[in-house]
């Protein structure tokens, strides 16, 4: 029989049985669907994981303390240059630890006396584990450490936020940062400038609001610049408000928060108990490694029962990535899964209408219809079948797009997302109806032609 | 046209085999009208399968047309079933979702043809069975005569050597069972070869040849 009068006779079973046709095709359908989601969703994520990272300093390095206080300590330096490290309040020591010896930091830019400094004077009563950064910190390693272009500290808390367009006050994350924040960060200015080092050193109430910060409470960036906002109420004017970034930059969204300096921040809002992150600049990314390196060298030096977790851009989009693909996979995983169920249940629906049609099949036989037409009659029928399924799910995808949108997730549907949709379900109904067809290709003629 | 030789045939019951026909010797010669008569049970279905090629002998020797049927693998036997056989059963099987015209046609799609040509050869045919307005119609929507002259038209409508026909009757009312008969003759003085299977003697009376079957061994007189 000819191709086209075969599928003539295909469209002609499948048009007289519509429902049939939807019914059968609905693991295709959640399949083809899911699949073509999968692939958005995990499209969306990329591209969401290239857009956080886009602005991201390729040689920026992120450290914080790991841990949590167990106890307390002091130090005490004696000797040479001093150095305090000050513990937030309420991890005031409960014994203390004075450590003393003379000398000095190896001889200005040698960092590698750093630790030799220190000694020890005095008994843990607790084991310290946790140790807050302080601005100090951030300027020894920049003297200290080579290969350090830059070096900032920022920490980031919420508070209540109220002015603008706002009914009440809402909460916010607050990111005290150093004047030298938005270049390290690659941050831009919509409008104003950003925090200098005087509104720093003299911790003036100012700030620089987030693009959808500003949005959100004054509508426009336009209308915030110079406004005012009341911080845990306190009256603080915005100087300026950022460019939509879109990135994160030391585990601060700079869309979403209200830069003010860290001075401030901290005399106003967290007092001293802040876990801060250190961020320095390499000089040259390659070696960001050996800053990396000789960073947790310097800060082990100094911090001997503390552990500090150091970060590099390109490892967190490699983590990001990789979390990414993991996500996609387990996705994929279960669209296959879908799909083997659907096609399972295809098969079962064409076991069932050869056995419907085996009497059907018998008058065919007898006319001399032969087996490969036959199977291929029924492998085209489960084949039109799943590309009808396949092609609901795309248009079911389509549909529940903008309602997974609502939940926050990026989906970035493509042609080529669809296309694989449609190719995944009709080469799975194929599979799966190829036994069935190919058992009604074979029945013989006059045992399928008495068959009731 | 055909001829049978020492044709066996049994089904296994467990593991005792059962003898359906012992030893059948037959011959049609072309443009002849033939009855197989016999009773239920006899082994006149059995031998309307093997006559139609869709059933496979135990033993013997089945020339159909010059071919030798019995030496011919499955393949070549479809194609014998579409080009030399024409099928007319009791309950008529036509294709329930195709329309009468689809129903028609069948056996000239399976040779390759077109659907244009073969609505185009089938058009004698379906005028010859008084068919033209009922070519849309679906089986449903047929009477019992009507049917059994659409499944008559699917057989002719390829030319066939021989016209198979399985108690054409049997489903009818006197009326149409009449109708057909007639028809029968009509077909046959055009030149068809017709061997026909009833149980019924009126009907068989009908044919030209009158063969009987009993207990699967076929007499052509009295037994």
């Amino acid at each position: 029989m000819r191709i086209s009068e075969i599928l003539r006779l295909v469209w002609l079973n499948l048009s007289q049985n519509k429902f049939k046709v939807i019914l059968t095709s609905i693991g295709i359908v959640v399949g083809s669907a899911t699949i073509m989601m999968v692939l958005a969703i995990g499209t969306g994520g990329r591209e969401e994981v290239a857009e956080q990272f886009k602005n991201l300093n390729a040689g920026a390095i992120d450290i914080s303390c790991e841990g949590e206080t167990s106890g307390g300590i002091s130090f005490a330096m004696g000797g040479g240059d001093m150095i305090a490290f000050s513990m937030p309040d309420n991890n005031m020591p409960s014994g203390s630890i004075s450590i003393g010896g003379g000398g000095s930091f190896g001889g200005g830019n040698d960092w590698g006396g750093f630790g030799e400094i220190f000694g020890f004077d005095g008994e843990s009563t607790e084991k310290q584990e946790f140790v807050t950064l302080t601005t100090e910190d951030c300027e020894e390693l920049s003297l200290f450490v080579q290969g350090i272009a830059d070096a900032t500290i920022s920490y980031s808390t919420s508070a209540s936020v109220e002015g603008g367009d706002l009914d009440s006050a809402s909460y916010y994350t607050i990111a005290g940062v150093q004047d030298n924040y938005d270049t390290i960060s690659n941050l831009e200015m919509s409008i104003g400038d950003f925090l200098t080092e005087e509104n720093n050193e003299n911790k003036e109430k100012v700030c620089v609001l987030g693009y959808s910060v500003a949005k959100e409470i004054f509508g426009s960036a336009y209308d915030a610049y110079d406004a005012e906002i009341y911080i845990d109420n306190r009256r603080y004017v915005v100087t300026g408000v950022l460019s939509e970034m879109g990135t994160v930059a030391s585990g601060i969204s700079p869309d979403t928060a209200v830069f003010i300096p860290y001075e401030t921040g901290i005399k106003y809002i967290t007092g001293s108990s802040i876990s801060p992150t250190l961020t320095v600049i390499a000089e040259d990314v390659n070696q960001v490694d050996t800053v990396m390196a000789d960073v947790e060298t310097a800060l082990a030096d100094s911090y001997s029962d503390s552990t500090f977790t150091i970060s590099d851009a390109g490892t967190k989009m490699e983590a990001a990535s990789a979390s990414n693909e993991t996500l996609t996979l387990l996705l994929i995983s279960m669209a296959v899964i879908v799909f083997i169920v659907g096609g399972i249940g295809i098969m079962n629906v064409l076991f069932v209408s050869v056995k419907e049609r085996t009497n059907e099949i018998g008058i065919l036989k007898a006319l001399g219809c032969s087996r490969r037409d036959i199977l291929l009659e029924f492998l085209l029928e489960a084949s039109f079948t799943s590309l009808v399924g396949a092609v609901l799910g795309v248009l079911l995808s389509l549909g529940i797009t903008p309602l997974v949108e609502i939940f926050s997730v990026r989906v970035s549907l493509s042609v080529s997302g669809a296309m694989l949709s449609l190719l995944f379900g009709v080469i799975t109904g194929s599979i799966f109806g190829f036994y069935p067809a190919f058992k009604a290709s074979r029945l013989i003629p006059v045992v399928a032609l008495n068959q009731e | 046209m055909i001829e049978m030789k020492g044709i066996n045939k049994g089904y296994l019951l467990g593991e005792e085999k059962l003898p359906i026909l012992k030893n059948i010797d037959f011959t049609v010669e072309k443009g002849e009208y033939v009855a197989i008569l016999g009773p239920s049970g006899s082994g006149k279905t059995t031998l309307m399968n093997i006559l139609g090629c869709m059933d496979e002998m135990d033993s013997g020797e089945y020339f159909l047309d010059g071919m030798a049927i019995h030496e011919t693998g499955q393949h070549a036997l479809t194609k014998v079933r579409n080009e030399k056989i024409g099928f007319i059963f009791q309950n008529y099987q036509l294709i329930p979702t195709y329309n009468v015209m689809q129903n028609i046609i069948m056996p000239l799609l399976m040779r390759g043809m077109s659907h244009q040509e073969a609505q185009e050869q089938c058009r004698k045919t379906i005028e010859l069975l008084g068919l033209e307005h009922r070519i849309n119609h679906r089986p449903s929507e047929l009477s019992g005569g009507q049917k059994q002259r659409v499944s008559i038209a699917r057989a002719l409508v390829g030319s066939p050597a021989i016209l198979l026909a399985d108690e054409p009757t049997g489903a009818l009312d006197q009326s149409s069972g009449r109708d057909v008969l007639k028809l029968f003759r009509e077909l046959n003085e055009m030149g068809n070869t017709i061997v026909m299977i009833t149980h019924d003697l009126n009907v068989a009376k009908s044919a030209r040849r009158i063969v009987r079957i009993v207990d699967g061994r076929l007499y052509e007189n009295e037994p």
